[in-house]
This record gives C-alpha cells, structure tokens and sequence, in this order.
C-alpha cells in the first residue's frame, strides 16, 4: 500500500501548513491524497485481465459440481483391497455400465482407504442392490457401504431456487441502494459484486475445487460483503456529493476525496473481518490439521479480500465515470485536482482554498464562466469561514 | 439524557451476560447440524404431473414427524419447503431404515378387520389368544423362521386359506414381532416363550441376511413400525388407542379415492360426533365400497368380523362395524369419537381421496464435514482470529479499541444466547454455513465500530469537541451502518424465503447476526461512546488514537 501513497510527498508542506508525515503516518491520520480516480485504469485493467482469467477456466474448465447439483448415486466402500476393476465390475454385473462409472480410490477422514463410485441417477431399488454387491464383494455389512443418491430433477430444483433466490435479491438490493443511494450507485454496486463472486467462483475453477452446497453459502458470504463493503464507501460518496453540490466541482474530485476519507475504514474493515478468516486458514487448518476447513476458509478470503479491493478499485470508478455522464458533471470532466490540492480538499474539505490553485487552471477554460468572475462567492464563505474561527478562539 | 443513555448501557450487558450465564448454568449447547454431526437427510417431493390435494401432504408431513419421533432420533429436523419436504436424521447410520421411516405414501387403504383387535400390555385371558400363541411357539420351535409367519398368521387369522407369502422378499415380516409380543404375558411355558423370543430374532436375521441386514424400527411399544402392505394381511396398530391396540387386517379391498373429498366432522343425531362424506359414483367408488360393505355385513370369511378399517401408512385410523349390506352414495361414520378424533378422520379422508405420492429425491448418508477435531479446531483459531482483531482495534483505536472489546464480548454473548434458546426451544441447528456466518459478522459487527470511530476523529480533527463530536459522529454513522445492514437483512430474508438446505441455514445465521450488530450498535456502543466523551479525560485526546489537529496553534 505504501508506495502508492507515496506521489504527493516532496510537494510543499506550506501549502497546506501541514506538519508532513511518513506515508504510513497520514494513513494513519487520514491524511493520504492518493488520486484514485486519475489511476482508475490501473485497477479496473487487473480486474478485467483477472476476470477474463476466471470466466476462461469457469467456460474451458468448467466447475467440478457436486452431486448435489447434477444429480446420481454415490458409493462408499471402505475397503484396503477393492481395487477399481472391481469396482466396476460389480457395476457390469448388477446391470449398469461400469465403464462409464467414476471411480475414486481416496483416504477417508478417519485414514481409511475408500472407493468412491460414482454413476448417473438410479431408481432406488439399483442403488440397495448395488450397496448389497459392493458390501458382499469388500467382505462387509451393507450397512458401511455409504450410499448417497440424488434425482437429477432434486439437483436441477436447488439449482433453479438458488437461481431465483439471487435475482430476487439483486432486483430488491438494486431497488434499495437506487432509493437510498443512487441508481449509478446500485447499478456499480451490482457490477462490483458480480465481479467479486465471478472472481471467487473463477479460483473453484482453476483450482478444480468441488463446488458443494456448503460452497455455494461461501459465495454468498462474499456477495453479502462486497455489497456492505460497497455500500460504505458509497455513503461516504454521496455525503461528500451533497456536500459540494453548491461548488462546481468535477466527479473526480469528490471520489477522490470520499476514496481518501474512507481509506483507513476499508483498510481497518477488511482487516478485523480477514484476520479470522486468515487464522482458521493458518492456524485451523495448517497448524491443528482440520484439512477440511481449508477450501472453506480459502474461498472465503479470496471473496473477502475482492469485495474489499472492488468497492475501491471497481465500483467506485464506475461510479464516476457513471456519474460524468451527467449534465451537471460533464463540462468539469478532465481537471480534477491532485497532490497537494487533493490533500487540502480531505483535510479541509471545502474547496475554497483549491479557489486559487484552481484558477490557473480555470483561466485558460472558455467553458467556466462562474468561478474566476465574483470574488467570493457567499457559499464559499459559508462552507469555510466557520471552522478557522472557531480554532483561533480556543488557541 | 445521561440517565437514559446509562440505562441503555447496563440494559443490553445485563441482557447480554445474563443470557450467557443462563445458558452456561443450564449447560445449554446448540445442537449440531446434520454437516457437522453426520446422519442421514432424506428429500421428497410430489411425484411431477399428479394431483394432490395440499392437506393430504400436509398430513405426510405430520405422519413423519409422528414416525421418526416414535423412534427416538436425537434432534430429528423435519422441513416442508414448498412441496418439497426434507428430513434430517442426525446420527442417524443405518439408510435403509431411515428411507423406509419416512417413506409414507399418503395413500388410504379400506381393509377388512379379519380377527378381533388386541389390547397390548394387559393380560390377555381369553382362549382364542392363548391357542394363538400356543400355536406360534410350537411352530418357531420346531420349523424355519419362514414357517413361524405361516403359522402365527394363519393361527390368528383363523383361517388357513389366508395368502400370506412366507417372508415377505425386502423386509421381515413385522407380523412375527406382534404375535411374539402379544404372547409374550401369557407364559404357558417359560421355556417356549424364551424360544418364541429367540424365533422372532432368528427371524429378523435370516430375512435380514437375505437382503439387507436392517431391523425395523419399533414403535412407542417395542412392536416394529410397519410399511403398509395392502396386499397381505396385517397386524396394525390404531391410531391414538390407548392402550395401544392391535388388529389384524386382511388385503386392502379399496383405496380412499372411493371418498369424494367432502368429508366433515359433524354431530350424528344421536349418536354423538361422526364423520359424514360421499362416495364417488360409479365402478372406482360406490362399487367398491358397496363390494366390502357387504361381504362385511355378512360377515363372510374375508371379513368375518362385520368390521372395516381405514388405514394410513400402517396405522389404522378407524376401525367400524359395518351396519347395512349397501351404501347410496354417503357413507356415516360414529362411534366413541370426540370432536378432535372426528376432525382428524375426516382430514385423513379427505387427503385419502386424492393422495399425494412422494417421490425419494435425494437420500444422502452425511458424513460430518468437520469432524470433532475439525470443529474444535476451527472454534480455537476462530477465537484466536478475534482476539488479533481486538488487539489491532486497541492498538489502533487506543482506550476506544476496549470499547470495541467489550462491545464484541455483547455482541457475543447475545448471539450466543439466541442460538442455544433457538436450539432448544425451536430445534435450530448450529451447522457449517452458520458458522461461515458468524465468522463473517465478526467483521462486519467490527466494522460498525470502525465506521463510527473514524467518523468522530474526522469530527475531532475538524475541531469539535470529544462530546459534540461523539454525538454528530454517532448519528453520520448510524446512516451509513443502517443502509449497509439493510442490504445485508434483505439478502438473509430473501435467501431464507427462497431456498433450501444449508443456503437457509447460512441465510438465517446472517440475517441474526446483522440484526444483533444494529441492535449493539444503537444500544450498547451509542451510550458508551457518548458517555465515554462526557469525561474530563477523554478530553485529552491522544487516549483514542487521534491527534489534537495539528495547525490549530500554528494558525
């Protein structure tokens, strides 16, 4: 993070009469000019490049589903000897084809050796006597072959309800955020979080992780947090857009001021809800060994760490150039302030001081007829006057 | 104002820790999910395409529940979502007993009663029994298990012409166990009932080992619960009968689609509650129900007892003398009913005339996803995960990081409380995407705080005073955290309406716990900030983290 924060340094401190910190320092207090909008691409380039990654190995690869979504039957036989052949042997014989059977050979949780096999939907009656061969032929009860079966219609319904659950959710989320928010804000939320879940399900799928019931809530964790994540940076947005609306201030400016004011929060956030997931990774699964925890775990920081990057890096630059689209912002796209300016503007927050560095700029601009005319304009000094006062007061 | 922010404070710790020590002194755990427990999760659904009526499946609902609580399952979940209905049996091994329990067809059968019914539990005097059981031991002792069914049917059948098929192919005769039992009190010779008792074991081992080794599940009264099969004859149990009652019924000579589904529960002039319904017209309703009517009323050998049964996945839920040879197009049915029994047949008749049938969807044997170990392992880091959170937020936020402590020790143990009462009193389970949901509140709970408190530094930094600042903090915040956790409540409500199995699970988990972070919020963290900013000391400012802002002297 560092290095990023790093452009604006060597310009003068007098300017803002500000005491200069380290980089770390006006993190700490807030005080960062980072100009995220100037360096959109960069972040929005890295989450296309990532997302044409995740959509080649979710459509060339494909995602390795489990049962649960495709329907069929599923034996276990824990035994030391039954070796594949005769796995699908016992298929042949009880009237299925062995062939085209999945068979498995894998160690169990416990440590034992199981056989896994896997065919397409049977009708109850073949799946007990299936169970019964392959029990007869391992030499144990039936009762330890562990059958599992699912109706290719059962698996297609979860599916389907799934499916309905999400749009149901979009369309109402979309309809709150578009109320309380904005419908830019919606519609870049919904983008974001499309490309947190495309990103998380995309890392199933280069790795060929199975994609089972449990990781589909894993999916929904992410797409719950990148939308809460979003959401707060995008208040902030919306305080600081109302806030200028009085000045003529480019769409720029005001995400990157609320980007700079709401670094810290995303930082501390993604941190305190990373560290948990990140100690079951670590310590739950690599140190105390409960393997199973770890696609769990892992499925849930790539979400994490995503949601947090997209609010940032994906949803808030599509806002703006959402929002530039707009009447109001359209002349001022171009000329947003960084540097030292910027800075000013999170720290101080009115725009009056930028008045001056502004004009310079201004002046050259056909298109700005109100700015460099009048003085100063009265809601400038509203907006301004008030808080140095007060401090010299106290002093 | 002070008052009433203090009142806040001490109200949510006191519901907070009280819940927790409540639940820890009642020694109160959440049960444990199918996922984490392993057992056995059965799905069925209506077979696509026919027609049921919806109180008939609401009653296979409720004809489940009844089956798999007389069985004693530990924490059994029964769910109707939809049409589709899903039983979770943890800790359940043995599948084939767990896909015969919940197999029920909704089908009713109208069967003929071929021998009086038997009380269970009192001695049986009379000698009609006795001869019966007589005959039972003298056959288990000296011919096969195969035998025994033959013989003890035919015995108390009273009739050798009776098709019974000797051992019935899947699944032990339960018969076998019924007549063991009942002849059981009668003790002719302790020896013969000590064989008779090692015959019905022999039974269920040979048959057993045929097919597959399962014993069927007993009921309340150790008898085995029954798969109704309408065409052998039976030994079934009536419904609610106490003492529990037993006749023997031979094959179903009609199904309760010969009922149109108008049956109600009325008054019979004199004879106290009843249930009144029509019949369907014509070969599929009047005709067979006039067909048994009076082979019933004259009592021939199919019927010889004048009697007819109504029955419901083995249970019979009526069983009436017959009064007339023919029936023109209603039938009345009276007797000893109470209002509540009158209901409950006329129900059955009516789902019975136009029956569900359940079609398995899924039966999956569960192995826990996180086995002990695993479970332990992932509550150790996940607490350890917390604790490098709290210690970031103290080193960061200083004297407000404890706030956040305390905050999340509330939040904790509200949460905790929830979970345990749910558990008990409405049989929630803790599962895998629950714990998925936790994990992830924690930073979302964090991160209430977190917004809050950069809110007031941005305010102290502006050059407001600690207790103005707090205020306009708190309520800048309080915006921002309600649209987040909103968003978050309408994706858990949706989710939770909309889907099925662990998605629902995970769905509730969240919507609880975002519900817990608003409350904590408002209640805990609201007063104890605003308060915290009353004091003198909070006035020097380094104590939270934050810097007096640094040009105000320079200026």
């Amino acid at each position: 993070m560092s290095d990023t924060i790093v452009p604006a340094e060597h310009e003068i401190d007098e300017a803002t009469g500000f005491e200069r910190r380290g980089p770390l320092g006006r993190l700490y207090h807030g005080e960062t000019s980072i100009d995220f909008y100037g360096k959109r691409w960069i972040g929005l380039g890295i989450s296309a490049l990532l997302l044409l990654v995740s959509i080649g190995a979710i459509v060339g690869r494909g995602l390795n589903l489990s049962l649960d979504f495709k329907g069929g039957v599923v034996w276990e036989v824990p035994s030391p000897t039954l070796t594949e052949d005769q796995a699908r042997q016992v298929l042949d014989d009880s009237g299925l084809k062995g062939a085209d059977a999945k068979v498995q050979i894998r160690t169990s949780s416990r440590g034992g050796r199981v056989v896994q096999v896997q065919v397409t939907a049977q009708p109850d009656a073949i799946r007990v006597k299936v169970q019964d061969a392959f029990a007869k032929k391992a030499g144990i009860t039936s009762e330890d072959v562990a059958t599992t079966s699912v109706s290719s219609t059962w698996g297609r319904s979860i599916t389907q309800k799934a499916i309905r659950a999400l749009i149901v959710f979009l369309v109402l989320v979309a309809m709150f955020i578009a109320w309380r928010l904005e419908w830019r804000m919606a519609l870049a939320a919904i983008l974001a979080m499309l490309h947190d879940v495309l990103l998380s399900v995309g890392v199933y799928a280069v790795f060929g992780f199975e994609v089972t019931p449990a990781t589909v809530v894993a999916f929904l964790t992410i797409l719950g947090f990148s939308l809460y994540d979003t959401i707060v940076v995008f208040d902030k947005v919306q305080e600081n857009q109302k806030r200028y609306a009085a000045h003529r201030m480019p769409y720029a400016d005001i995400l990157n001021v609320s980007m700079n004011q709401v670094l810290m929060r995303s930082l501390n956030t993604s941190l305190a809800a990373v560290l948990p997931v990140l100690s079951l990774l670590i310590i739950g699964s690599g140190i105390m060994g409960a393997v199973t925890l770890r696609e769990f775990a892992l499925a849930l920081l790539v979400g994490l760490l995503t949601g947090s990057y997209s609010s940032i890096f994906v949803a808030s630059p599509l806002v703006a150039m959402a929002k530039e689209r707009e009447p109001k912002y359209k002349p001022l796209v171009g000329r947003h302030a960084t540097g030292v300016e910027l800075e000013r503007l999170v720290l101080g927050g009115a725009p009056a001081g930028r008045r001056d560095a502004g004009r310079t700029r201004v002046a050259d601009d056909s298109i700005e007829p109100l700015a460099p005319s009048g003085p100063v304009s009265p809601s400038d000094v509203l907006t301004h006057e008030p808080r140095p006062r007060k401090k010299k007061r106290r002093a | 104002m002070r008052q009433r922010l203090l009142l806040s404070l001490i109200g949510i710790m006191l519901l907070a820790y009280g819940g927790l020590i409540a639940t820890l002194v009642t020694n109160t755990k959440p049960s444990l999910g199918l996922d984490l427990q392993g057992g056995i999760s059965v799905v069925q659904q209506p077979k696509p395409g026919t027609n049921y009526s919806s109180s008939s499946l609401d009653l296979a609902v409720e004809k489940i529940r009844e089956r798999v609580d007389s069985l004693g399952v530990a924490e059994p979940e029964i769910l109707r979502q939809g049409d589709t209905i899903v039983v979770n049996l943890p800790g359940v091994k043995n599948q084939q007993q767990a896909v015969e329990l919940v197999q029920v067809t909704g089908q009713v059968y109208l069967r003929p009663v071929v021998s009086g019914c038997q009380v269970l539990n009192t001695t049986p005097t009379t000698s009609t029994i006795a001869g019966a059981t007589t005959t039972t031991i003298a056959g288990a002792t000296t011919t096969t298990a195969a035998a025994v069914t033959t013989t003890s049917q035919g015995a108390s059948v009273g009739s050798p012409s009776t098709t019974v098929k000797p051992g019935p192919s899947r699944r032990p005769s339960p018969s076998n166990g019924t007549t063991t039992t009942t002849a059981a009190p009668t003790t002719t010779t302790p020896g013969a009932t000590t064989t008779s008792t090692g015959a019905g074991a022999t039974t269920t081992t040979v048959s057993g080992a045929a097919t597959s080794s399962t014993a069927p599940p007993l009921d309340a009264n150790g008898v085995p619960i029954q798969q109704s099969d309408p065409k052998t004859s039976q030994i079934l149990p009536v419904h609610g009968s106490n003492p529990p009652q037993y006749c023997p019924v031979g094959p179903a000579q009609g199904t309760g689609e010969v009922f149109s589904d108008n049956a109600t529960a009325t008054i019979i002039p004199g004879k106290g509650w009843g249930v009144v319904v029509d019949l369907r017209s014509g070969a599929k309703g009047e005709d067979v129900w006039n067909t048994l009517a009076t082979q019933c009323f004259n009592a021939e050998t199919t019927c010889p007892t004048k009697q007819i049964a109504i029955e419901l996945d083995g249970s019979l839920q009526s069983v009436a003398t017959v009064e007339t040879p023919t029936f023109n197009g209603s039938v009345q049915i009276s007797g000893s009913f109470s209002q509540s029994d009158a209901k409950n047949l006329a129900r059955v008749i009516n789902s019975g005339s136009l029956p569900v049938q359940l079609e398995l969807q899924s039966v999956s044997n569960v192995s826990p996803s996180l086995g002990k170990d695993s479970l332990r392992a992932a509550w150790i880091s996940g607490l350890i995960g917390v604790g490098l959170v709290l210690l970031f937020m103290i080193l960061y936020y200083r004297i407000l990081g404890f706030i956040v402590v305390v905050g999340i020790t509330v939040s904790g143990a509200l949460l905790w409380s929830i979970i345990c009462w749910l558990s008990r009193t409405s049989g929630l389970a803790l599962s895998l995407a629950g714990i998925a949901g936790i994990i992830v509140s924690v930073g979302v709970t964090v991160d209430s705080y977190v917004v809050f408190f950069e809110r007031l530094k941005d305010e102290v930094r502006s050059g407001k005073t600690m207790r103005n600042s707090a205020q306009r903090g708190f309520t800048a915040a309080w915006r921002t955290i309600v649209i987040a956790d909103l968003v978050s409540l309408i994706g858990a409500l949706v989710l939770w309406y909309l889907t099925v199995g662990a998605v629902r699970g995970f769905a509730f988990f969240l919507g609880l716990s975002t519900a817990c972070d608003l409350v904590v919020a408002y209640f805990f963290t609201r007063p104890a900030v605003l308060l915290l900013a009353r004091t003198q000391w909070m006035e020097r400012q380094k104590v939270m983290g934050i810097e007096a802002v640094p040009h105000g002297g320079a200026a």
